[in-house]
């Protein structure tokens, strides 16, 4: 068996995964990240894209709004690259509790959270969409924040300072010695063989998979998992993020994020972190919320559906139907002194927008089992853009405008304007195994035609020098990826679509032929 | 007054206006835009499997070519047989033996009648073929085509990718594009005279299908003279030529005979209640210049299904008839309306309307709903399409049969 040694394995190439990387490379660790499937895959890809400001937690949790709107000022610094300096809206409806608003608003001055009043007037002329039942508006500074493209410039930002990261590599095992884990046996899915790791010290920083790793070193972590949905309309109908002012419940946040709108989120109990398929009754119930902060919204094109799993730390193990009472904040377990298997955290949790403070946290007691005396850097140290303002449309829509050597690029996904060349170097950096690793990097296939007409382009570079079947089954799973995403969306624009790829894959294509009876 | 009013200008309502006008009716066309053609392999695909009409035979009574019967599809297929001859775009097969086209994935495509500049040449297993793309074009990938192709058990020697004389195009080329330089016969010389070295050691050759839109025919048999070499078009994805040159066809000829074609007017069924019977009186349309009432006899509905707009799915889960709200059958429960991938068979292509054997769009007690209106193509329920193989068959046998009932 191959092998080699750490300083610090990391499990998971989430925003806690990677925030925890960057802050230990920062202190001079040795440092390698593995994850069974790409970045951000799980959890941190499969949010809203809020950036808080806090001042949805005023009431039900000041220190989580403390941190978060500590922590939207950091990031604001660290990396403008990825956010979108929308604003927050929170506004209370005539219908809604007319006691919260004073509540809320004293909860956010004792935090020091600036709050803005705004007139009919300012909320109309701001957001003419919103509707009219509004009583009282709020403005704060939340935004909009692509956890893509943060986590693809902080996964570049750590390589570029040694730190390694190697993605579609599964944690399969640990070795423990005299209660202490010494190394974890990883399998390569690209060389099909299993890599012993040598580390000082594992952090499993897995998410909603966090018990299913510790479980691998006979360890139970009580997580109870909940899903939240999240539904993309195609336009957006406001540029400000909408809160609803009112007791956190489901559905009461809209966050226009680049050139689409995303409403959400739910709050199901479900029992793993498998458990990503979504209930019909989650989109009627997400788009009558987003009805009733934006009329009309329900007919606009929604553009696609999806949920993450959030992991719940749940000591108590109390049933319950609802999960949002459970602690949202974040959880750093020593596993040494819970378990008594030494060199071994485990840290999941948390919020996107507060993922460099778990790393602060986790990284601080690292140190010190190290003897390390080098302080937290990361509030100060930049996250290198890699690709300036790439993950923004009407940038890449103005590159493509440059005269010089791109003005004869062609581009591959119309949608979200990915040109052959942004393709190729994706292509290059090694980086992709699958067209999916391709859509995370380069955003193809992910607009309105959800990769009908794109994938097979794609397919068609990726794969020019792979074997026919290799590239027939990415391309099929793909495909079908995409239309997953849209299921739950059948209906007028969204339908028309998926008949329309099913026609050209079908048909024009005939991609079934190949599939013989596998289909 | 017209006899017959279509409405819909895709394949079945362009069918079914030739039809009629066959028949020596008046025949006016309505459709709020062009139909589907331009995404269209240009074939007629009338059963996947080998032996159609042992498979025909056996389908459910409620199947569309069960209703529209055996009669129809064959009067259809020699109607379009005539066309296309007559309009010097001959289609080539017949249904006892399918024929069998590469596809621009290099899979390979089951259908019953094809162009001739697709299936003329024709691919065997025993016989190497080359691929050739087209510099600039858009969507034809030679070297994935050819591994599929081999995949299938072909032999392809050799692939390549050949320039278009000029100055390098500063856009990406679609197929319609490259078709306008073949339009002109000093331009097909300048093309070939190009190519012809790059050839060396290629007797049989597939190209993407851009051998010019209009005489189309002309054009593939003086490229193939010019080249020596045999050809054959591989449809692109949209826009598709050998689509298009179908629509181009049947419009063509629907003119000629007379039939008055209104396209851009989106329509909105108008009833007639002064007589006994049910019956509808035409359509009132949504003109530039304002509402205008269009009367006429019988009216076909071709609007086609979901993709097409002759149904529409409401976010509430129902679907409705998007010109006379007429009923559509289809799964209460949205959940039951798609399959978790595209290459399942999907209930919500079976979704339509309901019809007897005359076409006449029913009501749950089997009568029609009124007796002067027909339905054809997409728009009916029972057949999903895609995995039957049974799009282009299906919408010339009801298509048929509406216009036979309609004028009996």
């Amino acid at each position: 068996m191959p092998s080699l040694s750490t300083e610090l394995l990391v499990v998971g190439a989430g925003a806690t995964g990677l925030g925890i990387a960057w802050d230990a490379c920062l202190r001079g660790l040795k440092v390698v990240v593995v994850d069974q499937s790409g970045i951000a895959q799980g959890t941190s890809g499969r949010y809203h894209g809020l950036l808080h400001s806090g001042g949805r937690y005023a009431v039900s949790d000041p220190d989580t709004a403390r941190e978060c709107a500590a922590e939207n000022a950091i990031l604001r610094r660290i990396a403008p690259h990825a956010i979108e300096d929308t604003g927050g809206l929170y506004v209370s409806l005539d219908t809604d509790p007319p006691d919260y608003v004073p509540e809320w608003f004293g909860a956010c001055q004792a935090i020091g959270i600036d709050v803005d009043r705004l007139s009919h007037e300012d909320v109309r002329r701001r957001e003419p969409s919103l509707t009219t039942d509004i009583s009282q508006a709020f403005l704060l500074n939340d935004g909009a924040l692509d956890s893509f493209d943060l986590l693809r410039s902080l996964a570049g930002s750590i390589r570029q300072i040694g730190g390694q990261i190697w993605l579609h590599h599964q944690l399969r095992g640990f070795v423990i010695e005299n209660n202490r884990i010494v190394a974890a046996q990883v399998f390569s899915e690209i060389e099909q063989d299993t890599i012993l790791i040598g580390a000082d010290i594992v952090v499993n920083s897995t998410g909603p998979w966090a018990d299913q790793i510790a479980a691998l070193a006979d360890i139970h972590i009580p997580i109870t998992h909940s899903r939240g949905t999240l539904v993309a309309i195609a336009n957006r109908l406001t540029h400000t993020v909408i809160h609803r002012c009112r007791p956190p419940k489901d559905g009461d946040a809209i966050v226009p994020n680049w050139s689409a709108m995303v409403i959400g989120t739910t709050d199901i109990p479900v029992a793993s972190a498998e458990e990503l398929s979504i209930d019909p009754a989650e989109i009627d119930f997400l788009l009558h919320q987003g009805e009733e902060l934006i009329p009309g919204v329900s007919n606009r094109r929604a553009l696609r559906a999806w949920s993450g799993i959030r992991p719940l730390y749940n000591p108590g193990q109390r049933n319950s139907d609802t999960t949002r009472d459970v602690s949202r904040s974040h959880v750093l377990i020593n596993h040494a002194v819970t378990d008594g298997i030494s060199g071994f955290l485990s840290v999941f949790g948390g919020k996107l927008t507060t993922f460099r403070l778990m790393a602060e946290y986790a990284v601080d007691f690292v140190a010190k089992e190290f003897d390390i005396a080098d302080e937290c850097s990361t509030k100060s140290v930049p996250i290198d853009p890699q690709r300036k303002n790439y993950f923004i449309l009407p940038s890449r829509a103005e590159r493509l405008n440059q005269t010089g050597e791109e003005r004869n690029d062609s581009v591959i996904c119309e949608c979200e304007i990915v040109t052959r060349s942004q393709i190729e170097a994706a292509l290059q950096s090694g980086n992709h195994s699958s067209l999916d690793d391709l859509r995370r990097e380069t955003r193809l296939g992910m607009g309105p035609c959800q990769a009908g007409f794109c994938a097979v382009r794609a397919s068609a570079m990726a794969y020019a020098s792979d074997e026919a079947q290799n590239a027939l089954s990415d391309l099929v799973s793909f495909i079908e990826r995409r239309w997953r995403g849209t299921l739950p969306l059948a209906w007028g624009p969204s339908m028309r679509q998926m008949a329309f790829t099913r026609r050209l894959y079908l048909e024009l294509l005939d991609i079934q032929q190949l599939l013989g009876d596998d289909s | 007054m017209t006899d017959v009013l279509v409405i819909g200008a895709g394949f079945c309502g362009l069918y079914a206006a030739i039809a009629a006008s066959k028949r020596n009716a008046r025949v006016t066309l309505v459709a709020s835009g062009h139909g589907g053609l331009s995404i269209s392999h240009g074939c007629i695909d009338v059963w996947s499997s080998s032996a159609p009409s042992r498979a025909l035979s056996r389908l459910k009574k409620t199947h569309p070519y069960r209703l529209a019967g055996k009669d129809a599809l064959n009067t259809a297929l020699e109607t379009l047989d005539l066309i296309s001859h007559d309009a010097d775009y001959p289609f080539i097969g017949t249904l006892s033996k399918p024929t069998i086209l590469p596809t621009a994935f290099g899979a390979i495509h089951t259908t019953a009648y094809a162009p001739l500049s697709l299936a003329q040449t024709g691919i065997q297993k025993n016989i190497p073929i080359s691929i050739a793309s087209i510099a600039g074009l858009r969507d034809f990938f030679p070297t994935l085509l050819s591994k599929n192709l081999e995949m299938n058990g072909y032999t392809v020697r050799r692939t390549m990718q050949l320039p278009l004389p000029g100055p390098v195009p500063q856009r990406d080329l679609y197929a319609t594009d490259i078709a306008q330089r073949f339009a002109d016969s000093s331009n097909r010389e300048r093309i070939s005279r190009l190519w012809r070295p790059r050839l060396a050691g290629v007797d049989r050759l597939g190209l993407p299908a851009v051998l010019g839109l209009h005489h189309s025919q002309r054009v593939f048999r003086s490229v193939q003279d010019l080249l020596g070499v045999e050809l054959f078009e591989i449809p692109t994805p949209p826009p598709s030529l050998p689509g298009l040159r179908l629509e181009n066809m049947l419009s063509d000829t629907a003119i000629k005979m007379g039939v008055d074609i209104i396209l851009g007017s989106p329509a909105a069924g108008r009833i007639d209640h002064s007589g006994k019977n049910k019956r509808v009186s035409g359509v009132s349309l949504q003109t530039a210049g304002g509402e205008q009432n269009l009367d006429a006899h019988s009216v076909i509905l071709a609007t086609g299904g979901l993709l097409h707009g002759g149904l529409v799915a409401g976010r509430n889960g129902n679907i409705v008839e998007s010109v006379f709200n007429l009923p559509v059958e289809y799964a209460e429960s949205h959940q039951e309306w798609l399959k978790p991938s595209p290459f399942d068979e999907q209930p919500y292509e079976k979704y339509g309307l309901l019809v007897n054997s005359r076409m006449q769009p029913i009501d749950l007690h089997g009568d029609p709903i009124f007796e002067n209106l027909f339905a054809a193509g997409g728009i009916i329920a029972g057949a999903d399409r895609q995995i039957e193989g049974s799009r282009q068959g299906i919408d010339i046998a009801t298509a048929q049969r509406a216009v036979e009932a309609a004028l009996e």
